[in-house]
């Protein structure tokens, strides 16, 4: 009897000290994942920014400037246009029947 | 255990001569202590339970807000006219702050102030908080953290980035500190942009880490997304042809509005002078106002097709017949109304062409006022258009009971009435699809859209062939002309009011027309208030920004030109000599 409360008595002490383990470490991963997650919406923050930058660089209003400026070109004009047609009657028209 | 043993109950030293109640005293006192214990075992237990456990909770248990982000807003191409990003507030507790002079100029110089302003801000130790800066970029956030300086921390904030900056904040609009709609469309979709933030309930470990989620947690929803109408190339060409033109005239003000005539869709709706949405200390009203929505105005000559149509439609004339505008002024009641040019006989289509009030109020007068008051009402005048925007104006038509003959012979040259400029361009989609009015809209809904048929689609084309005249040669702007586009509209050059009257040399130029002629599918209206430079006829001042308009426009849309145009493509490149 002495002997099994004895063996008794260890597992709880061993299962106590191994709820204490795990508990710590799930708090331990769940912080880890926390920390993740937080990573994530901040790195999805940060796409979002410069994705707004990207496009901040490209408005029509600059690409106009640096093509007149730097690149010296000149708006279109249907004058130095050529329109194809593409649709099949077009094509076949103009005798390029594929 | 027996040869040392004594009899301790028989020792006489030991014979109790206490009596037995105190020792019946001390049993009864513990036994009191322990009821005592139980009790208040079973009133932390039991009755006091709720207050125990929610005592224990605050020190451990935390609710944190999860923000929903603000939905973007995208113009038709799906690029981006606004989006939030990650701007930190940097704040500080000023007692705690402790920092050395280096530190001190440091930090004044990231947060762009002088240091004796930081320093001020952080002397009065009274305080427990004071912002430093509201939403600086993330950047300098991150230098100013490097600084480790303490007791400044930096709190999670989101501003709002307008790439297109001045040229589409009309439409748009922005938000304030606290990421609310202020004006345009981000005032009038405030909440399906804003979404609705969530919240999880955690505990925190003695360093402040999340270790458990506890109770359930809701899920934040973001803003959706708002696609509008418009295209911002249109919008940002719109917008520089204007500015320019209102610079050049040294006008006051201008606005342009180009409709889809196929969608109703609104593609670009500019206004000049503008602001940018970053930098808005010192705005003034001017500025702030979206002019082509908001603001009302004498639509001048360009009224008059409607009411030839209405001529055509009661076949009070057809397009050949024959006015006699000679001498150039009518009387009407007793007041005259004059041409400015006094013109002689003219046809139907003369009289669109070179703008005659005497021709048009010749005919306005063989009609009743209800009809003239139906067609104006058809066409949209004093209602207001159907789109979400803060601040749209419905115009000014009056009952036609209450109108007095010459009245009626000036609202048909368009005095006596008013319209916003948005209203004038929907008007115009009447002509450019067959007598049918189009419903306007200022989000992408690229399916085509079937209006309300307004007036015979044989009449529509009869007006819109005049509308091209005006832009041909005698007519009164022929500067509407664009390369490769037949184009169609009406010039429009009104007095404006100031006072009980008119203004003696204030005017305002409109040019509202139709792109390519015969097979519409544009509708560009353009107002320039006030010009003067020398120039204020509406054929002078609005048509060229008309024009430019419609040929990038229309370029844009991928419409060919129906036009013959010279080319001046070069086939063979010459060999370049090296």
């Amino acid at each position: 009897m002495m002997r099994l409360n004895l063996v008794l008595l260890l597992a709880v002490v061993a299962s106590a000290l191994y709820l204490v383990g795990v508990q710590y470490d799930s708090r331990r991963l769940f912080t880890e994942l926390d920390k993740a997650r937080s990573e994530a919406r901040r790195l999805e923050t940060e796409y979002e920014r410069l994705q707004v930058e990207k496009r901040a660089q490209a408005t029509p209003a600059r690409v106009e400037r640096l093509a007149k400026d730097k690149l010296l070109m000149r708006q279109a004009t249907p004058g130095i246009t050529t329109y194809v047609g593409y649709t099949a009657l077009d094509a076949a028209s103009k005798g390029v029947d594929p | 255990m027996s040869s040392r043993s004594i009899q301790y109950t028989s020792s006489p030293l030991l014979a109790s001569r206490t009596p037995v109640w105190r020792s019946k005293f001390v049993v009864g006192a513990i036994a009191l202590a322990f009821v005592g214990l139980a009790a208040r075992a079973a009133y932390i237990q039991v009755v006091a339970n709720d207050f125990f456990q929610r005592q224990g909770e605050v020190r451990f248990a935390r609710t944190l807000d999860l923000p929903a982000n603000r939905g973007r807003i995208l113009d038709r191409n799906g690029l981006i006219l606004a989006s939030s990003v990650p701007a930190p507030s940097i704040w500080a507790i000023p007692e705690d702050v402790e920092f050395d002079k280096v530190q001190l100029k440091k930090l004044a110089k990231l947060l762009e102030m002088t240091a004796s302003d930081l320093s001020r801000k952080l002397e009065n130790e009274d305080k427990t908080f004071v912002w430093l800066k509201r939403q600086v970029d993330v950047d300098t956030a991150k230098q100013i953290s490097a600084l480790n300086i303490k007791g400044i921390y930096q709190r999670k904030e989101y501003k709002r980035e307008y790439p297109e900056g001045e040229s589409a904040v009309h439409v748009v609009g922005f938000t304030n500190v606290e990421d609310k709609g202020q004006e345009g469309v981000e005032l009038t979709f405030n909440k399906d942009l804003a979404g609705h933030s969530g919240s999880r309930r955690v505990i925190k470990d003695r360093l402040g880490r999340v270790v458990e989620d506890v109770g359930e947690q809701i899920p934040p929803v973001d803003g959706r997304d708002l696609q509008l109408s418009i295209d911002s190339k249109v919008q940002f060409f719109a917008y520089q042809k204007l500015r320019d033109a209102v610079l050049d005239h040294k006008a006051k003000a201008g606005s342009v509005v180009v409709l889809d005539v196929l969608t109703g869709e609104v593609l670009a709706l500019a206004n000049y002078p503008s602001y940018s949405p970053a930098k808005r200390a010192n705005l003034t009203g001017a500025q702030l106002r979206n002019r082509a929505l908001t603001d009302t105005f004498e639509p001048g000559s360009t009224m008059k097709p409607f009411v030839i149509a209405l001529a055509l439609e009661k076949g009070l004339v057809r397009p050949e017949t024959v006015i006699q505008t000679a001498p150039g002024h009518i009387s009407v009641g007793g007041s005259t109304i004059t041409d400015a040019h006094p013109h002689g006989p003219l046809t139907v289509n003369e009289v669109i062409q070179k703008s005659s009030n005497v021709g048009t109020v010749k005919m306005a007068m063989q009609m009743q006022p209800r009809e003239m008051w139906e067609m104006f009402s058809q066409i949209g005048l004093g209602q207001k258009p159907q789109v979400p925007f803060p601040g749209v104006v419905s115009g000014r038509l009056r009952a036609y009971k209450t109108w007095r003959p010459i009245e009626q012979a000036t609202m048909s040259y368009g005095y006596g009435l008013s319209t916003s400029l948005f209203q004038l361009a929907r008007a115009y989609s009447v002509f450019a699809r067959g007598g049918e009015l189009v419903p306007v809209t200022l989000l992408k809904a690229p399916e085509q859209v079937s209006g309300v048929q307004v007036m015979n689609e044989k009449n529509a084309h009869a007006v819109l062939n005049m509308l091209h005249l005006v832009t041909g040669p005698g007519g009164t702007a022929p500067k509407a002309q664009t390369m490769g586009y037949s184009v169609g509209g009406k010039t429009g050059t009104a007095h404006k009011q100031e006072g009980r009257g008119y203004a003696d040399k204030k005017y305002r130029g409109f040019f509202v027309g139709v792109a390519p002629i015969d097979n519409p599918r544009i509708v560009v209206a353009v107002m320039i208030d006030e010009p003067s430079n020398g120039k204020y006829f509406g054929g002078d001042v609005a048509a060229p920004v008309f024009s430019e308009t419609v040929q990038q426009t229309l370029r844009m849309l991928g419409v060919q030109p129906d036009m013959a145009v010279r080319p001046q493509v070069v086939a063979e490149a010459v060999e370049e000599s090296f």
